[in-house]
């Protein structure tokens, strides 16, 4: 098929059909109980995702979201794979883990549906910033509805598109309702397009349900994105004549009659009356074709109800990446060409490795480009690599992980550079619910390399925002690698790792440590995850330490070792994964374990390692397992306050010197 | 029992053994017991099976018995995966842990859920002790409760154990004996009596009382009874009638032999009554069934093989438990009277004494020579006062110096 045979009206039509009609048979079979979860119908406004995705190839991404069953179909995804996935099948085209509202087709360009309302704009920046880092041309397309126009992504998403000339479509599908809430009423400006206007993007409002008036804005938005010409918002106003979702009920917020009104003005009765009109088809062909796409329809749900249900023993698979092959990496000792350098130079001689040998490597953050970052992260780098892949953003740090996210799904490999690990918490939800899920939602099938790096950590009277440690949260959720190196030399290696690995990684810095100076050996190397480093052997008791915390227990070891306490200290570098192994074989030779761990006590890291030692090593323990943490409290900004809420050398050797006397 | 000391295997790695058959020895806390195949098949010892001497802890896995072309079991170190993993046609072969019955016991508070008796001693009884000193205890075969905590707040740590169990290696050997002193092994016996000890004192509270009997007529029975039996046949023993006479004493007295369970007393539905038999690997107790109900030929014939047994150290286990009052007579050694202790779970026991031809004087100035014993009742003062077992003692006083059996 050629492009024009694609967005012609027939093809237009057609599209729409298919989407109809497999629609139909959906809200059929969620009656009959097929559907185990959500589904939420485009019914009324099919002309939309038809007209876009005429114009798209299978290469180029679109980003939709819950109500995506016509998105999905009209880029391309097979309707018996699709239907497939609402019956929970092995063969649906998520495998069974996502649903209706998590629909993934990566092989075709669909980036998937989302639960989740917004990310998909911001997604859909990053994947138009990969077609810049890469050169492809490739264009990407964000669906979403009335809703999302009120949330920060689309503000920040937009923003970003507009002042990078990201090559994206922004497809607004204003249906005037979020569930049940009028969008008048929630909008002090109902102009969708003024707002686009706003961030200096062309924005165009249009008909939603006139399918060759999209076409035609679309082929020229299009048209745009690929020649550098960046993004366009096109606000389609359109109206879904079935429930939000099946099953709910819909005349408690707008009438009957106004339904009724709306499939009066149906897109599809709509289209037909015109191919008739101008003769581009005849009666029975469209009957022909009618009859065609029901028997799909029907064959779609005929295929999904006989397939299987996926086999349980999966239910865990494609949290990350497999395996990598090949021996254990470690960093080398000490040689010729080893030096003193301060911790940041020896992670910046990571990333700048990386970034000579992957072109795919691009940097966010606020002051990362020709000032070379707040802490020296990028210096230099910027001459090398200019402002593409060394891009200094906005202050909208959920929007620039959302396009880091989108970014990763399309074949960069971006690093976010916050400065201070406090200032993502506003990208929390994109980490967490995009970033660390994306690998497993697509079954596998896309890679999520995103390393996301800030400093932690308390001192220099920073104060609450710009102190906290956040790494036992993060290392809750499956999908994330969260990163905590306490030495110049484990910094390199690690970073090398993050940098060359599949999966999205924490890379968390004390900011105590940045001009911490110590041995790094000059050749590339990496250390694997996973694996902690014995700082010190000793015989007595065991203590578990990060980052800071391990130059402070160093020194009060060197205080015992006096008194003839012998220290072991362990490292675990990688809080996620976690090497439980090294902490229990230390402990079965020294009986005795104390985490010393500047973060929080409740539900952190040492109350992790505590559980896993108490379930896999409670033989070896010869006393109570102990831990000693930073107070619960914010981080106080006075030099008094600041020093009595972390574990000092002091309270770190007579808590060693207590758990010996148990 | 928790442990044993392995003595042996009695059939060789790859031998084809019959079900039943016995397949290794081991010392248990109170007996020596040969251990059986539960089914046919082709015994496989375990590559971390133990050697002889070893101690070793109920549940671990020793070996396996294969079907024929079966193999041993990959998962795990012994004692962890291979039980379970084991196939149906593979049983591992673990020691088993002979508890104590329960039954044969009441309770004199309605109770809804079956009494449960005091029983040898569990974790609970003992001083806390870290999960490492525990498993070192293991290994080294160390009865917790015999050891010094040096742990905060009285929990013993490992420390406490290695100190021990260095204490106790083979002398020469051994780093650490005291100055002046050799150290030879405490025999696992030996620990295990010690612990007993070591409970009872920690949890009754003994008093004993003495009282000395006239035992004339007694042992002019027990001639009597002498000269009766058929040449080579022995006749009752002077225990032998002890034991019956206790028996009635406490039908009279049945408090004497409750057990203190803290909200209740249990009381023993039968007289199972011990009888401490000095052996060659220390004190055993076999016990005495229903001497109540026995006649005396029965006790005699009950007692001769249960004193065979234990000196040889193959007593079966069920033989030394279930006891409600035990009798202990260190006459034959020349003592008088002592404080023996009581035989946990039990609360009291009867030590007896030498028998002493004493001058009597009688009411009307003359004087006569009588046989007489001294009686040592050693009772819980938890479970009954001191004149409750003063009239106990009283009543064995009286069936003693008028045994109410026939003399023909
Ligand atoms: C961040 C977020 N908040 C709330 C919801 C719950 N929710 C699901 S759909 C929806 C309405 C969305 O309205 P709109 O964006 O206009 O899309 P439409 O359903 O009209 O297609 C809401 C609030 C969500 N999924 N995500
Ligand atoms: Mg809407």
């Amino acid at each position: 098929m050629t492009d024009a045979d694609r967005t012609s009206p027939l093809a237009l039509y057609r599209t729409m059909l298919v989407i109809r009609r497999v629609e139909e048979r959906l809200a059929r079979s969620h009656r009959l109980g097929l559907i185990h979860g959500a589904c939420h119908t485009c019914v009324g406004q099919e002309a939309i995702a038809a007209a876009v995705c005429a114009h798209l190839g299978p290469d180029d991404p679109i980003f939709s979201t819950h109500r995506g069953h016509g998105h999905a179909l009209a880029k391309g995804v097979d309707p018996g794979a699709m239907v497939a996935e609402l019956y929970g099948r092995e063969t649906g085209c998520s495998r069974g883990r996502g649903g209706s509202m998590h629909l993934f087709a990566p092989e075709v360009g669909l980036m998937g549906t989302s639960g989740i309302v917004g990310p998909c704009i911001l997604q859909a920046a990053g994947a138009g910033y990969s077609s810049l880092v890469l050169g492809d041309q490739r264009v990407s397309v964000a669906f979403f509805g009335d809703g999302a126009v009120n949330n920060g992504a689309f503000h920040e998403g937009l923003n970003m598109a507009s002042i990078w000339r990201l090559p994206v479509l922004f497809v607004c599908e204003n249906n005037q309702f979020a569930t049940e809430v009028p969008f008048a009423s929630v909008t002090g400006n109902p102009g969708v397009a003024e707002r686009g206007a706003a961030y200096g993007l062309p924005s165009v409002s249009l008909d939603g349900n006139d399918a060759l008036a999209v076409e035609a804005a679309v082929r020229e938005a299009v048209a745009r994105a690929r020649s550098g010409g960046g993004p366009t918002l096109l606000e389609c106003r359109t109206y879904r004549t079935r429930a939000h979702a099946e099953g709910m009920g819909d005349f408690t917020y707008r009438t009957r009659a106004e339904v009724d009104a709306w499939k009066e003005r149906c897109p599809i009765a709509r289209l037909r009356a015109v191919l008739l009109d101008r003769r581009l088809a005849d009666e029975t062909g469209l009957v022909a074709l009618e009859h065609e796409v029901e028997a799909l329809a029907e064959a779609a749900h005929a295929s999904a109800e006989a397939a299987a249900a996926p086999a349980p023993e999966g239910a865990t698979t494609h949290v990350v990446a497999g395996p990598r092959p090949g021996p254990p990496r470690e960093a080398p000792g000490t040689g010729p060409g080893t030096r003193e350098l301060p911790f940041a130079r020896a992670t910046l001689e990571a990333l700048s490795t990386s970034m000579s040998q992957d072109p795919r490597i691009f940097v966010l953050g606020e002051g990362i480009g020709a000032r070379g970052g707040n802490f020296a992260t990028t210096n230099g780098l910027f001459a090398a690599h200019g402002p593409v892949r060394l891009r200094d953003t906005p202050i909208c740090e959920r929007g620039f992980v959302g396009l880091a996210c989108g970014a990763a799904m399309t074949g960069t490999r971006p690093v976010v550079d916050f400065m201070f690990a406090d200032f993502v918490l506003d990208a929390a939800g994109e980490i967490i619910n995009q970033i660390a899920k994306m690998r497993y939602m697509s079954s596998g099938r896309l890679g999520m390399p995103v390393v996301l790096r800030g400093c932690i950590g308390i001192g220099h009277s920073a104060a609450t925002h710009h102190s906290g440690s956040y790494y036992s949260m993060y290392a809750h959720f499956p999908g994330l690698k969260v990163v905590v190196p306490s030495t110049p030399r484990d910094a390199k290696g690690l970073l090398r790792t993050a940098l060359t690995g599949d999966d999205p990684v924490l890379f968390l810095e004390h900011r105590e440590l940045m001009g911490l100076k110590g041995p790094v050996p000059e050749e590339d190397y990496s250390i694997d995850f996973g694996k902690a480093s014995v700082v010190r052997p000793g015989r007595d008791i065991t203590v578990v330490a990060l980052a800071l915390m391990v130059h402070r227990t160093l020194e009060a070891c060197r205080v015992l070792e006096a008194e003839g306490i012998s220290v072991e200290l362990i490292d675990p570098r990688t809080v996620a994964p976690l090497d439980v192994g090294t902490i229990l074989d230390s402990v079965a030779r020294t009986g005795r374990l104390l985490i010393v761990d500047e973060d929080f006590a409740h539900c952190g890291i040492g109350a992790e390692i505590a559980a896993r030692l108490a379930e896999h090593g409670f033989d070896d323990l010869d006393a109570p397992i102990r831990r000693l943490n930073g107070s619960p409290s914010p981080t106080p900004y006075s030099p008094s306050l600041e020093a009595a809420v972390v574990p000092d050398v002091r309270g770190i050797a007579s808590a060693i010197r207590d758990l010996c006397a148990e | 029992m928790e442990e044993g000391r392995f003595v042996a295997w009695l059939r060789k790695d790859g031998d084809l053994v019959p079900e039943g058959e016995p397949l290794f020895t081991v010392e248990g806390d109170k007996a020596t017991q040969d251990v059986e195949a539960l089914s046919a098949g082709v015994l496989r010892i375990a590559a971390d099976g133990p050697a002889e001497g070893d101690t070793i802890e109920v549940g671990r896995v020793l070996g396996w018995i294969l079907a024929p072309g079966e193999s041993i079991p990959t998962t795990g170190p012994a004692g962890t995966g291979a039980t379970a993993a084991a196939s149906s046609a593979t049983a591992p072969t673990a020691p088993t842990a002979p508890t104590a019955p329960t039954d044969g016991l009441t309770t004199d508070a309605p109770s809804e859920s079956p009494a449960r008796a005091p029983s040898s001693p569990g974790p609970s009884e003992r001083p806390p002790a870290s999960p490492r000193a525990r498993r070192a205890a293991r290994q080294h075969g160390i009865d917790l409760a015999t050891l010094s905590p040096t742990g905060r707040g009285g929990r013993l740590r490992e420390r406490d154990v290695l100190t021990a169990a260095t204490g106790r290696a083979d002398p020469g050997e051994i780093p650490g004996a005291p100055q002046g002193w050799t150290s030879v092994p405490t025999p696992p016996m030996r620990r295990i009596i010690a612990a007993r000890l070591v409970q009872a004192r920690r949890e009754t509270v003994p008093v004993t009382l003495t009282a000395r009997a006239d035992a004339t007529a007694l042992m002019a029975l027990r001639r009597h009874l002498k000269s009766e039996a058929a040449p080579g046949e022995s006749a009752p023993t002077l225990n032998d009638l002890l034991l019956k006479l206790t028996a009635e004493a406490l039908s009279l007295h049945p408090m004497i032999a409750a057990v203190w369970a803290e909200d209740r007393l249990l009381l023993p539905r039968s007289i199972h009554l011990g009888l401490a038999v000095d052996t060659e690997a220390g004190l055993r107790v076999p016990v005495v069934r229903d001497v109540g109900t026995s006649t005396l030929e029965e006790i005699a014939a009950a007692t001769r093989r249960l004193i065979a047994e234990a000196r040889s150290g193959r007593i079966a286990p069920a033989d030394l438990q279930g006891g409600c009052f035990t009798l202990t007579n260190l006459g034959s050694l020349g003592i008088e009277a002592f404080t023996p202790v009581p035989n946990p779970p039990e609360s009291a026991i009867l030590g007896v004494g030498t028998i002493v031809r004493d001058v009597v004087a009688l009411e009307d100035g003359g004087f006569v020579a009588r046989e007489r014993l001294t009686l040592s009742l050693t009772f819980d003062h938890r479970v009954n006062d001191g004149a409750a077992a003063a009239r106990f003692l009283q009543s064995l006083r009286g069936l003693i110096e008028n045994p109410p059996f026939p003399i023909p």
